[in-house]
């Protein structure tokens, strides 16, 4: 093959020689092929299939000059987009076309996620639930990509993917039943706010280790692939996630096992104070992929459409050639980190307002929609005023719900409840008959 | 890793107690001192190192569960993993060197009668391994991971204790990955130093959410590792190393299972509780024979089995039996399990010890 490929080079064929020309030279003495080659330079050696490396380790040819190859990251892998900044089509055969009652969608799931977000944070403020992590910029990433996606497509995510479960009709109720740690909680009020999950909506449980998920979607992926599911798995994580060495054994098992799936980076400047300049020196995380041997590319996260090609494009190959996808999607994180989060301490409000206003997801879709006819200023007021009293609805109804058992404190840490544990239950249960006076037991079913 | 395990496959060569055979064995020899000499040997014995500290004690035939045949420990867990991969169409094993066999020949045959996409090889990452399993187990899959040594399962810490340990928990139960058990050889082997000797049992026992189990014998072996693939928690099963060729007694070959979380008293006494696991139950048992013949003491010898969620009824009635506990293992002493069996049963029986 290193032949061949060489002998095409010289004479200038592009797509490598048709099968006569490779039956010519499926014997070529050494002496035989060097007398029909014309000489470039003095020192040149022509391959011989004599002179072929041949460890296991690694498929090349030899080469004699030392050079050491050059990482590029000044004009890295290049970012795809179908819609330039003002929401407008740049290349036609690029627009997915979809039916105008999608795209609405789309746009009422990142404008509720949206609302949700800015009640949520101000509930925190306001001491109403204990912590929260807004999505602002990145819906986007989270629309676009569970759009593409089959709904039994199983989803691991880090923190700051709510958009997915949004698209996917998860409950206003739910959200802030999670929020709260309410007895309406599905996670039955175990975890920090933000950390949801839903076995119906195929979202597997957020948990606060970053990056643990990555292996796991792997595993999962496996799963499916030996179950003939036709099913994909989908991995969110962040650009500082993928520091972690759990993406690297994610990244190189996927690989190596051959697994359906996608891995989806959301590289959005920051990882709480760390910018990407402090995270990595390389060109970001999609080049890492074909270090892996892995599909890769880069996309405008805050491009809709072109997140929502990809993922579309990823999917079907996966599941097709059971191999993984990385997507790296670009975007930006417009709010803090969290609540417990001042990022003015390390970023300046220029830059944030920059990306509010100049390259946010919501406005680009909205002058899509409104160009298209699809939507207008009116229904933008009616749709604002609506959401937010369904959001506001829904934040009521979860303030006033109590808190679930103090007794679930210690079942599901085994399918069934070992001794020791049934002791331990018992034993909060005699304190706080004691001493419950000192509990709000007011706040807690019983 | 094959070169080491070869070598300590050639090098134990301890006779079963009762058995005779070409080798004896110098009386009162420590590790290290005794010497085996051929019984015909005429001049000069040829200097052999005794690496084991024990004589394996084989328990009596089975005989409730069918057909058996001798089985070492290793051919033992090959048996249990044969006959799960056999029950269970969604079963899968993997790890390092799982596919030609393993290092120490436990999953020797499986790959050709299963199959390379239910028996393989991963790459050379614990974390990646535990993590892929935890994905495996969380669509219902069975997971049936290798660690190669439990000397390297410390990468892996943070999928088992904050992912595994907890994936049912902090989901309400709407996910868990109850079908993931981790497999590892543990303990000392003579010459394994300190990075193929270890029994980390201690770290992991501080982690609800996982079964942690340890078996003495071929027989316990298969039938605790059943246990443990079928419980519906992530389990960690240790195999003590050096009882890979040197325990051999008769096995099942059908399947069957020993419960988790029960000691077992494996001999009744009167004077004292002498508590163990794994390969430590045999240095117990000798200890127990020397206590009668020597100092008239009548011991009560446990074996715990399963370290998390561990006996503690077993143990306490022994210890309100006896009045005396003594709990023996090769982990390191300060914050080893001893501790936590001995201030349970000084808090839960405080006027008998």
């Amino acid at each position: 093959m290193a032949v061949a490929a060489a002998a095409a080079r010289v004479w200038g064929s592009s797509r490598g020689l048709d099968r006569a020309g490779l039956l010519l030279l499926r014997r070529p003495g050494a002496r035989g092929l060097a007398r029909s080659l014309p000489r470039r330079q003095e020192q040149q050696h022509f391959p011989s299939l004599d002179d072929k490396p041949q460890f296991p380790g690694a498929s090349a040819e030899f080469i004699d000059k030392l050079e050491f190859i050059q990482p590029n990251v000044i004009s890295g892998i290049p970012v795809y987009r179908v819609m330039d900044r003002q929401g407008q089509i740049i290349n036609p055969s690029e627009d997915p076309h979809l039916p105008q009652e999608k795209v609405l969608k789309f746009y009422r799931s990142m404008t509720l996620l949206n609302t949700m977000d800015r009640i949520l944070y101000e509930s925190q403020r306001q001491g109403r639930i204990s912590f929260y992590m807004t999505n602002y910029g990145e819906e986007g990433t989270h629309v676009g990509s569970a759009a593409a996606l089959d709904n039994t497509d199983l989803v691991f995510g880090q923190y700051r993917e709510a958009g997915v479960l949004m698209y996917r009709d998860y409950p206003l109720e739910l959200f802030m039943a999670q929020c709260y740690g309410n007895v309406s909680d599905l996670g039955k009020g175990r975890q920090m706010p933000v950390h949801y999950g839903c076995r119906e909506r195929h979202f597997v449980t957020i948990s606060s280790p970053l990056a643990t998920q990555i292996p796991q979607a792997v595993g999962a992926a496996y799963a499916a692939k030996r179950a003939n599911a036709n099913r994909v798995v989908i991995c969110y994580f962040g650009e500082g996630a993928a520091s972690e060495g759990d993406a690297h054994a994610g990244f190189n098992f996927a690989a190596t096992l051959e697994c359906p799936i996608i891995f989806f980076c959301r590289n959005n400047g920051y990882a709480i104070s760390t910018p990407t300049s402090e995270q990595y020196r390389g060109d970001g995380i999609a080049a890492r992929g074909p270090g892996y041997g892995i599909m890769s590319i880069r996309v405008d996260g805050n491009d809709v459409f072109a997140v929502y090609n990809a993922t579309k494009e990823a999917r079907r190959r996966a599941v097709a050639e059971n191999q993984p996808f990385l997507i790296e999607a670009m975007t930006y994180r417009i709010g803090h980190h969290s609540t417990s989060d001042d990022s003015s301490a390390y970023r300046s409000v220029d830059e944030v307002n920059y990306w509010d206003k100049q390259d946010h997801p919501i406005s680009r879709l909205r002058h899509y929609l409104q160009s298209r006819g699809w939507w207008d200023d009116e229904q933008e007021k009616a749709w604002r005023k609506q959401s937010r009293k369904k959001v506001m609805e829904a934040f009521e109804q979860a303030e006033r719900k109590p808190k679930p058992s103090p007794s679930l404190l210690f079942s599901d840490v085994y399918q069934e409840m070992p001794a020791q544990l049934r002791k331990q239950q018992e034993a909060l249960a005699r304190h706080l008959q004691t001493y419950g006076e000192h509990y709000p037991l007011d706040h807690f079913e019983k | 890793m094959a070169a080491f395990a070869a070598t300590a496959g050639g090098l134990l060569r301890l006779r079963a107690a009762g058995s005779e055979g070409q080798w004896r064995r110098l009386r009162g020899a420590g590790l290290l001192r005794g010497l085996l000499q051929p019984e015909s040997a005429t001049g000069v014995a040829a200097q052999r190192r005794r690496v084991a500290h024990f004589t394996f004690q084989p328990d009596p035939e089975p005989r409730e569960y069918g057909q058996t045949q001798k089985m070492n420990l290793f051919q033992a867990i090959t048996s249990a993993l044969d006959n799960s991969l056999a029950k269970d169409p969604t079963a899968v094993i993997f790890g390092e060197d799982v596919a030609f066999g393993g290092v120490f020949r436990c999953t020797v045959g499986l790959r050709d009668k299963y199959g390379k996409d239910r028996v393989f090889n991963t790459p050379l990452c614990e974390q990646g391994i535990v993590g892929f399993g935890i994905g495996i187990a969380v669509t219902g899959a069975t997971a049936i991971a290798e660690i190669q040594f439990a000397d390297y399962i410390f990468p892996a810490f943070d999928q088992i204790v904050n992912e595994a340990a907890k994936y049912r928990y902090r989901s309400g139960d709407l996910f868990n990955c109850g079908s993931l058990t981790i497999r590892a050889p543990w303990g000392c082997v003579g010459h394994g130093a300190l990075y193929h000797s270890q029994s980390p049992e201690a770290f992991f026992a501080h982690c609800p959410g996982i079964k942690v189990v340890v078996p003495r014998s071929p027989f316990q072996a298969k039938g605790l590792l059943l246990s443990c693939i079928e419980d519906k928690n992530p389990c960690i099963f240790f195999e003590p190393k050096i009882l890979y060729r040197a325990a051999v007694e008769q096995v099942p070959v059908e399947p069957y299972n020993v419960p988790l979380s029960q000691a077992e008293v494996i001999q009744e006494g009167s004077d004292v509780t002498l508590v163990a696991w794994g390969t430590q139950v045999h240095v117990i048992r000798e200890v127990a024979a020397m206590a009668q013949e020597k100092l008239g003491v009548s011991c009560e010898v446990i074996d715990l089995r399963t370290i998390l969620p561990w006996d503690v009824d077993t143990v306490c009635k022994s210890v309100i039996k006896t009045g005396r506990l003594l709990i023996s293992h090769e982990a390191p002493l300060t914050g080893g399990f001893a501790s936590e069996i001995s201030s349970t049963v000084q808090r839960r029986c405080p006027e008998c010890v």
